[in-house]
């Protein structure tokens, strides 16, 4: 069986435009969070019971329900958990491609238990290894949000 | 019918306000959780062993929001639902709550419920429950082009208007009428320490000094848009008994839809042609309390909130539920009966009029009347409360949620 469908006649199409904004509070621990961004340094939080250290930060531990409000200063350091390469640009609408294979990394900051999805810069996909260290590299104008954090790179070069 | 006996044990509430800008959504939340925990003496959370989760659809741009904040609400590692029915949304977490536990499935059971509504646009919220329904309209005889006409009175009061005009037509209540509820709500929310709006010393003057929004209803009438959340403990009634001083028991549930009623002006499916009809409302609560045991609401309720973001819609409701006769509630609120010392006291948490989080809204109004059973209200009516009802309403405006609580089990579950 086949549907005949005439476009022209039986199909009416209703176009208009909706505007969508939202605001985002950024809430008790992590305006601390961008303060931090801003004196290009990294700010957790710890749980208050189990010492578990929440970066980027959170007032609860989910582990425990218990408060983890108690700031800690982190250092720029930390382990390369997991990545991947992509060789498309979502922001790249037409072609989808990159001149340079981009890579996304999992990053765990030295001291932290949780980690932070970031840009790995400076090193080539084959010389990536799964534990290897890195370091902040931060970006040219710091504005406190999350574009301050350039990616991370290689500690001593690759 | 359920072989558990449910029971409310503990309602916890943040503080609600137009921006709470100080916290994110999860925080918000947690806040509440944790005013809920805090009243439910010897609970931990690790009792929990369902969590239940709603607001409105990505009114406030996330659309999975009980990912985010799972660690906020003590459901790590537990099962988790996520429940959203529109303004009923808060009514539909609640009787979620009473399922998991009348289901015999689960002992301890948290249902949370908020809103953030400073995050979103809330016209572009609306705009994905009432524009969503794009496909239907159609099919009910409407151009979708002219659907923004139709709407142009503005989502939920364009709704309203519609059941005032009727409501009033039926029972001759006039603006100062409507204006008389308005002022015992926000009178009721200044004395309640989480509310919204708190205006203690205003007047029926000030309401009617407003401008008009959409005929009848003015500026001064209208819920104001709120930050906040809800959080509920639901247990067993074995359980309830150690735990709670005054455990409330759920004795009857009623939800029902009322197709016909779809944007409160459709009136295709069923010939019914008058929005504040609400035949949904009359079919919940005669289910629950049936459920419940009573066959004389009106004298065997205590205590009752119901859903009314508009003060004719109160004046409605209480009709419908069976607390008033047809079109005698004007009267009733003239004569102080549903104030806070009153016979039939109403809605003395401020109500929805004076406070909407929308997603927790409907929540607020059972998980108040357990309180005002429990003793502890915010506002707390002098005499004693065995038995008390929390209405919720809202969907694509067909969606009812009725629930029937006491301090007395219902036994016919034994």
């Amino acid at each position: 069986m086949t549907l005949n469908i005439d476009e022209e006649q039986d199909v009416s199409v209703t176009k208009g435009m909706i505007r969508a904004e939202f605001n985002f509070w950024v809430g008790i621990v992590m305006d601390k969070f961008y303060d931090g961004l801003q004196e290009k340094k990294f700010i957790g939080t710890k749980c208050s019971k189990c010492g578990k250290v929440f970066l980027p930060p959170r007032n609860r531990c989910g582990d425990c329900f218990a408060k983890a409000e108690d700031f800690i200063d982190l250092p720029e350091t930390g382990i390369l958990k997991n990545f991947t390469v992509t060789t498309y640009k979502i922001s790249e609408r037409k072609t989808r491609n990159v001149k340079k294979d981009q890579i996304v990394g999992l990053v765990q900051i030295d001291g932290a238990d949780s980690a932070m999805v970031v840009p790995v810069i400076n090193i080539n996909p084959e010389d990536l290894k799964i534990g290897m260290k890195l370091k902040v590299v931060w970006a040219k104008n710091i504005k406190g949000d999350p574009n301050d954090i350039a990616g991370f790179e290689p500690i001593g070069g690759v | 019918m359920a072989n558990v006996q449910p029971a409310v044990i503990s309602a916890g509430f943040c503080e609600h306000a137009s921006k709470r800008s100080d916290v994110n959504m999860a925080e918000l939340v947690n806040e509440a959780v944790e005013d809920c925990l805090n009243k439910a003496g010897s609970v931990e959370w690790k009792d929990i062993d369902y969590v239940i989760n709603g607001n409105m659809p990505a009114f406030e741009g996330a659309n999975m929001p009980e990912l985010w904040m799972t660690d906020h609400m003590a459901a790590k590692n537990k099962p988790l639902l996520r429940v959203t029915t529109g303004g009923t949304t808060g009514g539909s977490v609640f009787v979620s709550g009473y399922y998991a536990v009348a289901s015999g499935l689960y002992d301890m059971v948290l249902a949370v419920a908020f809103e953030q509504q400073s995050c979103g646009n809330t016209t572009v919220g609306l705009a994905s429950v009432a524009l969503g329904e794009l496909s239907i309209y159609p099919s009910l005889g409407y151009e979708a082009t002219r659907l923004r006409r139709n709407m142009g009175a503005g989502a939920a009061i364009g709704v309203a208007s519609y059941q005032a005009m009727n409501y009033m037509r039926r029972s001759k209540a006039t603006e100062e009428d409507l204006a008389r509820v308005v002022v015992q709500n926000r009178r009721n929310a200044a004395k309640n320490w989480w509310t919204h709006l708190k205006m203690p010393t205003i007047t029926i003057e000030d309401v009617l000094d407003t401008p008009y929004i959409s005929y009848p209803l003015r500026f001064g009438m209208v819920c104001p848009a709120s930050d906040g959340a809800c959080a509920v403990l639901f247990t067993t009634e074995e359980k309830a008994k150690q735990i709670a001083d005054i455990p409330v028991y759920i004795n009857g549930v009623g939800s029902y839809a009322n197709e016909p009623a779809i944007i409160g002006v459709d009136c295709g499916g069923a010939g019914q042609t008058d929005p504040c009809e609400q035949l949904g409302a009359v079919k919940s609560a005669e289910l629950a309390y049936s459920q419940a045991g009573i066959s004389f609401p009106n004298k065997e309720i205590d205590y009752a909130e119901v859903y009314s973001p508009f003060p004719n819609q109160e004046l409605q409701w209480v009709e419908r539920v069976g607390l008033f006769e047809p079109n005698s509630a004007p009267e009733a609120y003239l004569n102080g009966v549903t104030a806070l010392n009153g016979e039939m006291p109403v809605n003395c948490s401020g109500g929805v009029n004076s406070t909407n989080a929308i997603g927790a809204s409907a929540m607020e109004r059972p998980a108040e009347s357990a309180l005002q059973i429990m003793g502890k209200a915010g506002n707390q009516v002098p005499k004693t409360v065995h038995t008390a009802l929390g209405h919720g309403w809202g969907g694509a405006i067909n969606l009812i949620s009725h629930v029937v609580m006491a301090d007395e089990p219902q036994r016919k579950f034994k």
